[in-house]
């Protein structure tokens, strides 16, 4: 997908967006107006409204590029090595899905694990997935790694900061 | 003057110098690490500083910021990989001096203009914000109300190249900043009917996800899609006395430089939405053009090196003064630190010399010793502090993704923050990703509830009046610059397209005229 397409398509979904909050989640979800000052619902109705004009704006410029078959210069990026030519337009950053889910996921499960097995096996557990996931092979480094933090951890909120660490405790 | 006294007595209190200590050998150790920097640094020790005091908080933040600037240099130099973005221009003159086997002169150039151009900026503001807080102190709602529009948009545009995207960072930041408790009605607002939503979105787990969380997202896809992580360190350092050492002949021949450098940093810390990086690039143009050798410049010249560190350090404390004068914070780690303010149950702005000028004065007290410590710290840990480079991504990685998740729970005890971070990880990720800028959106989201209470003391004083605006004049003049900023900047990227475009096609027609 080149760029240019990938834009439109966020730009499309911020319009979505933002059609659903002023739609139902603002009248929904905001105090009725009190009487005096202004309305709960204004400033946030105002920043919806800022962010659809500007992607309507964005979707436009795009739809015009598109329809007059006029290439839109490479905008500058963060990662400069990704982008690519395309027929004029360029991607920039593409999202490395399979990546992103192999560090979300684990995260996710440490969230979920936490809360029924405990702080140090989870996250014992957490870190040896996340060293695996990264590239290490070295079991026994991975292994010393992963004590070492977690216990320090454990040390610095439980009596350090004196705050309980989250999840049923194996030594209590 | 018995306010002074206090503030600055607090401020060698044995808690605060050790805090402040720890501050700046943890930032310069962080800062060194490539990818990691000031802002992050302190979004990662936030959730410490709920158990400090407020001038511990701030005095340890401070120096963590100030180490980090520092600390940004030393990878910049050794590695040519800047630890932190402003550090980018040192890299040019620092790297090559590291392969002349002179890394460690090229270091401490770095430190001592850093802690010039730091000390210096760090007396300004405290000369000039008091005396401009007490102006500002003459600012009504309505002028608070414009005054954050102005710096709304202004920092639409950093952190990415399009404005459009950049306000709807920004807007999107402010829907946001809204969740939780309405303040008329005192009523829940944008909660979905979720009770931990109802005090809003803490910004502590917002932070750590979008700086912290999202930026090792990012390096963790590097290293392991394309297979980085291959860089190492080439500071062997050199054993002889002339290129290690920095006389102070050698170092005086950089000081107009070095000087220009800090009055650089200062003009542009003082405004809001420019920023270190800006200040820096600013400063190694003008030393270069400056020069009488200008051909030696990016291959080992020390006064490369003063002109860049000097003004990025220099922003450090310039960028305090909208914080401390007006209440808006002039760049990410001014947000931060605004962010640790409101933790601490202070509003930064005019009010806070009023309302806290012993803390104020403690605080200028820590800025100064922040200082201080940095060159006691960089001059005697110079080269351990070079080790941080060197540690590999496989174990520094998961430590960092580990700190993000504990330091979330740390605020509130709640695995619903840490819930909260992973989100904001993973939208910064996107936002990166799609050139959205996640400074606009975080200052959008710390502004917001000022910005909405401005707005609402305005309707009420002024009975819904719609001519309000025009009533105050330097409210209406606010307005102004606000519509005035997005227009130019429209104008500006349109103009930028063209002429981008017309090179482009000149560059075609140059490449076609040669192969015909």
């Amino acid at each position: 997908m080149t760029r240019i397409k990938r834009d439109a398509i966020a730009y499309l979904l911020i319009v979505g967006f933002c059609i659903l909050m002023l739609t139902w989640a603002i009248p929904t979800y905001t105090p009725p107006y009190p009487g005096y000052g202004a309305s709960p619902a204004l400033v946030p109705n105002v920043s919806v409204c800022v962010m659809l004009f500007m992607a309507c704006l964005s979707l436009i410029r795009v739809g015009v590029a598109l329809y007059m078959k006029k290439p839109i210069v490479a905008e500058e990026s963060e990662f400069p090595e990704d982008l690519e030519e395309g027929g004029g337009f360029t991607q920039v950053g593409r999202v490395k899905i399979n990546h992103l889910a192999s560090l979300i996921i684990p995260c996710v499960l440490l969230v979920v694990a936490i809360e029924y097995i405990g702080y140090m096996l989870a996250s014992f557990a957490f870190l040896m997935i996340l060293q695996y996931v990264i590239g290490s092979r070295k079991w026994l480094q991975s292994i010393v790694v992963s004590i070492i933090l977690m216990v320090v951890l454990y040390i610095v909120m439980r009596y350090g900061f004196g705050v309980p660490v989250p999840g049923p405790q194996l030594f209590e | 003057m018995e306010m002074i006294i206090a503030g600055l007595l607090d401020s060698i209190s044995p808690a605060s110098l050790m805090f402040v200590l720890i501050g700046v050998a943890v930032g310069v150790l962080i800062g060194a690490i490539p990818g990691i920097n000031g802002p992050m640094a302190i979004a990662l020790f936030i959730p410490i500083t709920y158990y400090m005091t407020p001038l511990t908080a701030v005095g340890f933040l401070v120096g963590l910021n100030k180490g980090a600037f520092f600390g940004g240099a030393v990878s910049a130099v050794l590695l040519r990989t800047p630890g932190t973005p402003e550090a980018a221009a040192t890299s040019w003159d620092g790297y090559p001096l590291t392969q002349q086997g002179k890394g460690e002169k090229a270091l401490r150039m770095a430190l001592y203009s850093s802690v010039a151009g730091d000390f210096i900026s760090t007396i300004v503001l405290i000369l000039i914000a008091a005396p401009l807080a007490a102006i500002a102190l003459f600012m009504g709602p309505a002028e608070i109300f414009a005054l954050i529009s102005v710096a709304l948009t202004v920092i639409a545009g950093i952190g990415t190249t399009s404005i459009c995207r950049g306000l709807i960072a920004a807007g999107f930041g402010i829907l946001l900043g809204l969740i939780g408790t309405e303040p008329v009605t005192a009523l829940p607002r944008l909660t979905f009917d979720v009770y931990q939503l109802g005090s809003g979105l803490s910004l502590i787990p917002v932070a750590i996800g979008l700086l912290a969380f999202s930026e090792i997202l990012l390096q963790v896809e590097k290293f392991t899609v394309k297979g980085g992580g291959g860089e190492h360190a080439a500071h062997v350092f050199s054993s002889k006395p002339e290129d290690r050492l920095l006389p102070f002949k050698e170092f005086f021949k950089s000081a107009k430089t070095l000087l220009r450098g800090t009055l650089i940093g200062i003009g542009v810390g003082a405004m809001p939405g420019l920023g270190a990086p800006v200040a820096s690039f600013m400063s190694y143009d003008q030393a270069m053009k400056r020069s009488k050798h200008k051909e030696e410049f990016g291959k080992g010249r020390l006064e490369g090196i003063a002109a860049s560190e000097s003004a990025n350090s220099s922003v450090v404390a310039s960028s305090l003064i909208p914080l401390f004068v007006l209440g808006i914070p002039g760049n990410l780690a001014a947000a931060m630190l605004m962010g640790a303010f409101m933790i601490h149950g202070m509003q930064p702005g005019p009010l806070l010399f009023k309302e806290n000028a012993q803390l104020m004065y403690g605080i200028y007290g820590s800025l100064v010793l922040a200082s201080l410590f940095l060159l006691v710290i960089g001059r005697f840990g110079l080269r351990y502090f070079c080790k941080a480079v060197d540690i590999p991504a496989m174990i520094l990685y998961p430590i960092v993704i580990f700190t993000c998740i504990m330091g979330a729970y740390l605020g509130k005890s709640s695995m619903f923050d840490v819930g909260v971070m992973l989100t904001f990880g993973f939208i910064g990720y996107f936002m990166r990703k799609f050139d959205y800028s996640y400074v606009a959106f975080l200052i959008g989201f710390i502004l917001a509830p000022e910005w909405e209470r401005a707005l609402q003391q305005v309707v009420i004083i002024s009975e819904h009046d719609p001519f309000m605006f025009i009533q105050r004049p330097v409210a209406m003049v606010l307005m102004g610059l606000t519509l005035f900023v997005v227009a130019r900047t429209f104008l500006c990227s349109i103009s930028a397209g063209r002429k981008k475009k017309q090179v482009e096609v000149a560059a075609a027609a140059a490449g076609q005229h040669k192969s015909d």
